[in-house]
């Protein structure tokens, strides 16, 4: 996203992919003339790729959700594709960004918790003790720059504390009561701020579901990289459940009367 | 080093490995104290990622840093020089002196002359002589004392302001009298305090909470903090060198 | 089956090279010297530190886009940059005389930056190009020429000390070090002054100046400079060369810092700020002339304060 009001309003430029949504290698940017923008060049850039990913704290535990669709570009390729991962027994990751890095850190992490397991120390990992390795291993693959391209949202619960927390392929980290990552972040995270921010402690459960299924929705109307097909993963005290897909109850009847949207003929 | 890349064959590698995450840090010295603060919003571009992500961090009992700029960057050195002082406490059984730190981080900063730290770093503590200090680092460790410093998105806000209101700069000293070489700790802190608001009000990055660090020399009364709501004492010892934190809300838009 | 196995058996062919690169990775981060064994003292002792450089196909292409403030003010990592500073021999030993301003872009990052770096008790360094460099490899320099005070049991002398630092930036060439710096200092020949920079060049000469106000520091300093000036008058013409390079080059200014060397090693003469100078001059100090540069030259009989002589 380009962010300066001053580059705004001009001609679009699709040579210039703004969301990084289609999958021709190295075409030329035309991007501002600005030595950090000029740098968003990618390594591998991503192919498959996932859109937003959406958490929020809620009363008992963290609730996670995540449409099924990979894409390839603009291209909806996999529309069965689960995002959401259930890491040990107190821990959900959710990822947007490159499917294919994300098979590669789910693979990691299958190795972490086996090894965990095998100790039989009675230790399991815990989402702080995920997220503290998932950055460490984010942050090391961008100073080799050779990145892993994923957007990655880090939920739990563990000894009756919640843990929510965010990485991304720069190994940016940070945590807070909602979390969006991608377009979610632009369209979705105002909407749950608005609903979560200050009832942390009180929302129950079908509350928080029917704050993400909101969210969900306005993001499937909004977002051209998504899908109404989604779970949601809700971690509490007693386990990690994620739900089967479900579908987004859509209606477009309001398109009809708004030149624009429907079959006008001029 | 890695087999796996090198079967790979050449890769097309070009990525930015930097991003900035606004906001601002400032650190002032006192004659037997030092104040060390910053803000804790954390952004890129227009998106507020978080409201509370620390910036500043307890060292040892006397030495406090504060890092700006690229979030993950300095994260990951803050990590390091506290490894590196444990490392030190291990070998010495004692903590290491503040200037000793400070050439710590030139050096560890230096050592990535080639691929840098994003980070600009403002370190705060009491020296062994029990003077406050302020050492200001640029991104590949040149360093230099000062008495005050602020750094970060907000720096050419704050510092304008701390060279009038610290260094006197600009200001004409009443018939007979003489500017004071150290403020006291109340008027330092309602500065840090001003700075922040300011700050908050003319630049988009800036706002939410501060964070406050205070560290007291030995022996040091704690005047000019009595009566401060959410006092919060971080010291490990009490007949050392003491660290306390104040937190503030900034407004949050 | 066989994919079922490797991802979750951690003896499988993929698992142990993964482990294997962790190791070695470890390995390339941290040498003996930062675990435990020393302490983790600092890696100047121990001979050239090394330096971690960006995975790219071009490093220095890499760091410029990154760091070169000069190629694109945009740049987010600003290294702090613009300087006058002279250093020039006379009879009476060396004078080095430098400003005390330190820019990013437009920005003036610090009025108060050391650019006189004391190597040691009878050699001075000054600073123009990146600040962190010169400190560095300055102090680096330092333990360098103590080391070889122990091996010798004499003093190093200042071409030798010169040469080991334009050897060592030489080294370094083409990975984007900058810096322009004057060793200066007094050995058994005396006064001497070298100036080495980031290129590699080793200059031997009586008179140098550095950084962007550098034309103008030369101007006042070439006719105003004699090899017998006094030592009054010698001082005299390093504030006053400093002076004009702050008043028109519009990246260096602030305050000047005096010192001068002599057989006994190097003395800090003192703090003047340059507005002051222009307006009242440098104070009560040997050789100043004990008015303003600047002000009254141009304002004498031009202000009511100080009416113009009525015409007869």
């Amino acid at each position: 996203m380009d962010h300066f009001p001053t580059n705004w309003g001009r001609p679009r430029n699709d040579a210039f992919d703004a969301y990084a949504t289609f999958p021709i290698h190295q075409r030329p940017s035309n991007g501002p003339k600005d030595a950090f923008s000029q740098g968003v060049q990618r390594t591998q850039q991503p192919i498959v790729t996932g859109t937003s990913v959406l958490a929020i704290k809620f009363k008992d535990g963290i609730m996670m959700a995540a449409d099924n669709l990979a894409s390839y570009g603009s291209l909806a390729r996999f529309k069965d594709v689960q995002r959401l991962q259930p890491v040990g027994e107190y821990t959900v990751i959710g990822a947007g960004g490159d499917m294919s890095d994300f098979q590669y850190i789910q693979s990691l992490l299958d190795d972490l918790v086996v090894e965990e397991f095998t100790n039989q120390d009675g230790h399991g990992l815990g989402p702080k003790e995920i997220h503290e390795y998932l950055s460490q291993v984010m942050y090391g693959r961008r100073t080799k720059i050779n990145p892993l391209w994923n957007s990655i949202l880090v939920g739990g619960v563990k000894d009756g504390q919640r843990f929510l927390a965010y990485v991304d392929l720069l190994g940016t980290t940070y945590s807070a009561s909602t979390l969006a990552t991608g377009y979610g972040a632009y369209i979705a995270q105002p909407l749950l701020r608005r609903a979560v921010e200050g009832r942390e402690d009180t929302l129950t459960q079908e509350e928080a579901t029917k704050i993400i299924e909101d969210c969900m929705r306005v993001l499937f109307y909004r977002d051209a990289r998504s899908l109404n097909k989604y779970q949601i993963a809700t971690i509490t005290a007693s386990g990690a459940s994620i739900s089967d897909s479900k579908a987004l109850e859509t209606s477009w009847g309001f398109a009809e009367g708004i030149r624009g949207y429907g079959a006008q003929t001029q | 080093m890695s087999s796996l890349n090198d079967v790979a064959g050449p890769q097309q590698r070009q990525f930015n490995p930097y991003t900035e995450n606004g906001g601002t840090i400032l650190a002032i010295a006192g004659t037997d104290f030092s104040v060390i603060a910053g803000d804790t919003r954390q952004s890129e571009g227009y998106n507020i990622q978080t409201r509370y992500a620390p910036k500043v961090f307890r060292l040892t009992d006397r030495a406090v840093l504060a890092v700006n700029g690229f979030a993950a960057d300095g994260n990951m050195f803050v990590k390091k020089v506290k490894q590196r002082l444990e490392w030190y406490r291990h070998a010495h059984a004692k903590d290491m002196p503040l200037h000793a730190i400070a050439r710590l981080i030139q050096t560890m900063l230096y050592a990535r002359r080639f691929f840098p730290y994003y980070v600009y770093n403002i370190l705060g503590g009491i020296e062994d002589d029990g003077s406050g200090a302020v050492y200001s680092f640029d991104p590949v460790g040149s360093y230099e004392r000062e008495t005050c410093r602020a750094a970060g998105a907000a720096q050419s806000l704050v510092q304008p302001f701390l060279d009038n209101q610290i260094y006197f700069k600009n200001q004409q000293p009443a018939p007979g009298t003489s500017f004071p070489a150290h403020l006291p700790l109340p008027i330092v802190l309602k500065l840090v305090i001003d700075s922040f608001t300011g700050a908050t009000e003319r630049h988009i990055e800036v706002g939410d909470g501060l964070e406050m660090y205070v560290v007291l020399a030995k022996g040091r009364d704690l005047s000019g903090l009595e009566g401060i709501v959410g006092l919060q004492e971080l010291s490990t010892k009490s007949d050392g060198e003491r660290i306390f934190v104040i937190r503030r809300e900034l407004k949050k838009d | 089956m066989n994919t079922f196995v490797n991802q979750f058996s951690t003896s499988s062919a993929l698992s142990v090279i993964r482990k294997a690169q962790a190791l070695v990775d470890d390995d390339e981060e941290f040498s003996d010297a930062a675990w435990g064994s020393e302490a983790g003292f600092g890696n100047l002792a121990k001979g050239v530190p090394s330096f971690s450089v960006p995975a790219v196909h071009d490093p220095t292409a890499f760091l410029r886009l990154h760091t070169d403030d000069h190629a694109d003010p945009n740049c987010r990592i600003k290294i702090q940059h613009g300087t006058t500073t002279l250093a020039f021999r006379f009879q009476g030993g060396v004078i080095v005389a430098v400003d005390s301003r330190a820019t990013a872009g437009s920005y003036i990052a610090s009025g108060t930056v050391k650019k006189v770096i004391e190597i040691n008790p009878y050699l001075l360094g000054t600073m123009a190009g990146g600040a962190a460099d010169c400190q560095y490899w300055e102090t680096y320099l330092g333990i360098q020429c103590r080391l070889h005070e122990l091996r010798n049991r004499e003093r190093i002398s200042v071409a030798a000390a010169s040469k080991y630092l334009s050897n060592l930036v030489y080294s370094y060439k083409g990975m984007g070090l900058s810096m322009g710096t004057m060793i200066c200092g007094w050995d058994k020949t005396g006064p001497a002054v070298f100036y080495v920079d980031s290129d590699g060049t080793r200059l031997k000469g009586d008179l140098f100046s550095v950084g962007s106000g550098s034309t103008f520091a030369y101007g006042v300093l070439d006719q105003g400079y004699r090899w017998d000036l006094t030592d009054e008058e010698a001082q005299e013409l390093g504030r006053r060369s400093i002076y004009a390079a702050g008043h028109r080059d519009a990246f260096s200014g602030n305050t000047c810092n005096l010192y001068h060397v002599k057989e006994d090693g190097w003395r800090f003469l003192g703090n003047y700020d340059i507005t002051k100078m222009h307006y009242e001059g440098p104070g009560d100090v040997p050789g100043s002339a004990k008015t303003g540069y600047g002000y009254d030259v141009r304002v004498e009989g031009r202000v009511s304060s100080a009416a113009p002589a009525v015409a007869s």
